[in-house]
């Protein structure tokens, strides 16, 4: 099993210093909490960050409805055990409008129920900074961004405009009109984020672990079935197989891998021989050369 | 070739997968000269050290297969230009940041744009590495970009450089050719503070002296640029060095616990040590190393703690808390050596902050006194500077701050300067000379505050989000007007 390793001592530290650094320049911060591993992680650097004291600001979940019954039971004993703030933003308007991710492409579908529900969120708020779990290791886009990423009005990211950002010196100087969101677990890999896990022996959600669901299988994709919404095709049967996840968000629209791993030291070993990325689970992901450039520029985290 | 012979080739050459541990972690920053082949050469080392996934390995394969932008060889560079943008133009625009392991050590990898135009990044990423890979094109030796980018890495702190020599097979892998290269650049860098430069003759592209010892240059007996990395030692800490905690906030909580947070930025803390605050002279001994881990016997330069003091020391955000002994200077006249990094050039007009550690000071006035020339890399006279000049300066506080000299504590003794009109980032630098007290300067600075200005100036406006808008854009526009005068001003609202 692992052992507390030197560089996940400096990744510890450097993530605790982004939080203060931003706390301490921000008016009203706000966390992006989705109940997946990485959030999970950036809650318990939270913790420790302004620890004996709880973290200054709330934490918020865009539910788009469509999350796992077992993340939403998770995110609400978490908050409940550790005596935390949480604001639950739903698109109501994409809710009266039948936006699903069935009848929808996912650029659409989360455009309207993940972009723009964070957009409204935050605006509701007033919040002028928010931390999100975003690590420079998931994807080409995300290897591009700053500790503290600057965005336009409008949430917008500007690829070409970011500012610069030396040494440790964090700038939450805005402009008008500017906010910014902020990446503690900037310099976290997957690999990482599950030795923390095990090393600070956190929980997290049952569906990292293998378990027999069920299961249909699309395009190559594995899709768990969560509830009675999902649409099945002609000739398709759900069917048991020991599944797990290894990235977390809307269920029709995240693939589990096949995986013996009940465990984390399985996880671990697992995600250390990968042959291909997290990522690659993420239909939203693919939908378009680019597709999370684009969703950036627009708002998404 | 198709793309299954293409498949033959590359995985033929893929190491061992890494190790369940890992040690330490080293920061390494690739830059050199636009087309010198900088993410070709990242590229290619995260390929032969398995650091690629079979679905980013396709991807890659099936767009080189595509594009055949170098023939029909695989474009490395495809698995660091992540933007759209750079993808289209074939160029690296910003920083790219990538992480690898190997069975000994941790590696983060900081790919930099080449591009003048984008100096503002490539000083970003040099900023965060501990080493730095200087790439050449050995077909065309040091270029100007070349020295700017050696003088930037210098300017941040970076003290052990690879000189990458690169396209070797485009040279017919020539010892002479490499020789005079290597030999040039030592000579520019003796003006630099490297303790250490280690040339390595490459060819990205193929592969050779990358992870993979080259057959074509057997002249070479050097380590091949992974073992290098392997084994060199990144940063070396003093032993001695003097205490430093710059204060991010100060923590409270039930029970009257008082913590100063922040992350040690040199030497070692123990329970029982006395501090002290340079700038105010307040002095306390620490009773707790408080973390949510418990207690802690010692706290060490890059830990992250709040300490509890024996009284409470009536101090916040911006202060440093050092050893008794050797305390930072407290300044409000310093020169400095910066690199310019907004669009927009300095403007003396203009106000500045000066953001060191966890402080924010304003400036009073600044004059540039001398730039870099990146053809001989002397510094000769000048009055203004631009974007990616590097220029040293003279720069007067409206008050005093404490910090250190760049070349005795980096941490402490670096700072950026932040435009007060809109916040942004608009230089980054290194603190050559400073003292405290300058005299003359607190009496002639006129200080625009709250007060003075509601007398008159702003007496129509009120406490609305508008007017308090308004409130600071008349009192930034006064102090323009003030300073194009001659006056110095220290905006205080």
């Amino acid at each position: 099993m692992t052992v507390l390793t030197s560089h996940l001592k400096l990744l510890e530290a450097e993530s605790i210093h982004i939080f203060r650094e931003a706390a301490a320049q921000f008016r009203s911060p706000v966390l992006l909490y989705s109940i997946g591993k990485d959030s999970t992680v950036l809650l318990h650097l939270a913790r420790k960050a302004f620890w004996p004291a709880k973290p200054p600001f709330p934490l918020l979940h865009v539910d788009t409805t469509w999350k796992f019954r077992d993340m939403i039971a998770f995110r609400d004993r978490t908050v409940s055990d550790l005596g935390l703030d949480l604001i639950v933003h739903t698109n109501h308007d994409g809710l009266a409008r039948g936006i699903n991710p069935f009848d929808h492409p996912p650029s659409v579908y989360t455009d309207v129920m993940k972009t723009q529900a964070l957009r409204q969120a935050l605006d509701a708020g007033g919040f002028d900074a928010a931390f999100g779990g975003a690590r420079r290791d998931e994807e080409a886009s995300r290897a591009k961004e700053r500790v503290f990423s600057f965005r336009s009005a409008g949430h917008r990211w500007e690829p070409r405009r970011q500012r610069p950002e030396l040494w440790t010196l964090l700038n939450g100087r805005l402009g008008k009109g500017e906010s910014v969101r902020v990446f503690p677990l900037s310099n976290w890999t997957e690999a990482d984020v599950w030795r923390y896990i095990a090393q600070e022996k956190l929980d997290v959600v049952p569906l990292y672990f293998a378990a027999e669901r069920p299961v249909v299988e699309r395009d190559g994709q594995l899709i768990v079935v969560d509830d009675d919404r999902m649409r099945l095709n002609p000739g398709e049967q759900p069917t048991l197989r020991k599944v797990r996840f290894r990235t977390l968000g809307c269920w029709p629209l995240t693939a589990a891998i096949q995986s013996d791993a009940t465990d984390l030291a399985a996880v671990i070993e697992e995600t250390l021989k990968a042959k291909v990325s997290e990522r690659a689970g993420r239909l939203i992901d693919h939908d378009q050369a680019g597709a999370m450039e684009m969703k950036k520029r627009e708002g998404y985290f | 070739m198709s793309m299954a012979a293409l498949h033959e080739v590359v995985l033929d050459q893929v190491a061992t997968p890494p190790a369940l541990q890992s040690g330490g972690m080293v920061r390494l920053l690739t830059c050199g000269s636009v087309d010198d082949g900088k993410s070709t050469l990242i590229g290619r080392l995260l390929w032969d050290s398995a650091a690629v996934t079979e679905d980013q390995r396709d991807a890659i394969l099936q767009a080189s297969h595509s594009r055949a932008v170098n023939g029909e060889q695989i474009d490395f560079s495809l698995l660091l230009d992540g933007l759209q943008a750079e993808r289209e133009q074939g160029i690296t625009i910003d920083i790219a940041w990538r992480y690898f392991e190997t069975p000994k050590r941790r590696f983060i990898i900081i790919d930099a744009p080449g591009h003048e135009q984008y100096t503002r990044n490539m000083a970003t990423g040099a900023s965060h590495a501990d080493i730095a890979i200087l790439l050449i094109d050995a077909r065309h030796g040091v270029k100007r970009q070349t020295r700017r980018h050696a003088a930037i890495c210098d300017l941040v702190g970076i003290k052990k450089v690879v000189l990458a020599v690169n396209k070797m097979d485009l040279i017919g892998w020539s010892e002479p050719a490499y020789r005079a290269i290597e030999t040039e650049f030592a000579r520019l860098a003796q003006g630099f503070g490297f303790t250490e430069i280690t040339a390595i003759p490459v060819a990205a592209l193929t592969g050779d002296n990358v992870a993979r010892r080259s057959a074509c240059m057997a002249w070479y007996d050097g380590p091949t640029l992974f073992d290098y990395l392997e084994a060199v030692e990144p940063r070396v800490e003093p032993a001695d060095a003097p205490f430093r905690l710059p204060v991010q906030l100060v923590l409270r909580a039930d029970g009257d616990f008082r913590g100063y947070a922040g992350t040690v930025a040199s030497g070692t803390i123990r329970p029982g040590d006395r501090i002290v605050d340079a700038r105010s002279g307040l002095g306390a001994v620490v009773r707790r190393i408080a973390t949510m881990d418990g207690a802690r016997a010692f706290a060490t330069k890059g830990d992250a703690v709040a300490l509890q003091l024996d009284t409470e020391l009536d101090i916040s955000r911006g202060a440093v808390l050092s050893e008794v002994s050797r305390r930072p200077i407290n300044a409000d006249v310093l020169e400095a050596r910066l690199v310019w990094l907004a669009e927009t050039p300095f403007d003396p007009e203009l106000g500045y902050l000066l953001r060191t550690a966890t402080d924010l000071t304003p400036v009073t006035s600044m004059s540039v006194q001398a730039l870099v020339d990146f053809e001989t890399l002397a510094s000769t006279p000048a009055h203004a500077c631009a974007v990616n000049d590097i220029a040293d300066c003279r720069i007067l506080l409206g008050r005093a701050t404490s910090l250190d000299l760049f070349r005795d504590l980096p941490a402490t003794g670096n700072f950026i300067l932040v435009s007060a009109i809109d916040g942004a980032t608009v230089a980054g630098g290194v603190i050559t000379w400073a003292q405290s007290g300058a005299p003359a300067v607190g009496e002639n600075v006129l200080v625009l505050d709250r007060a003075l200005l509601a007398r008159g100036l702003c007496a129509d406006l009120g406490d609305s989000p508008a007017d308090t808008a308004e409130f600071h854009r008349r009192a930034q526009e006064a102090a323009i007007l003030l300073r194009s005068a001659g006056v110095p001003v220290l905006v205080e609202i």
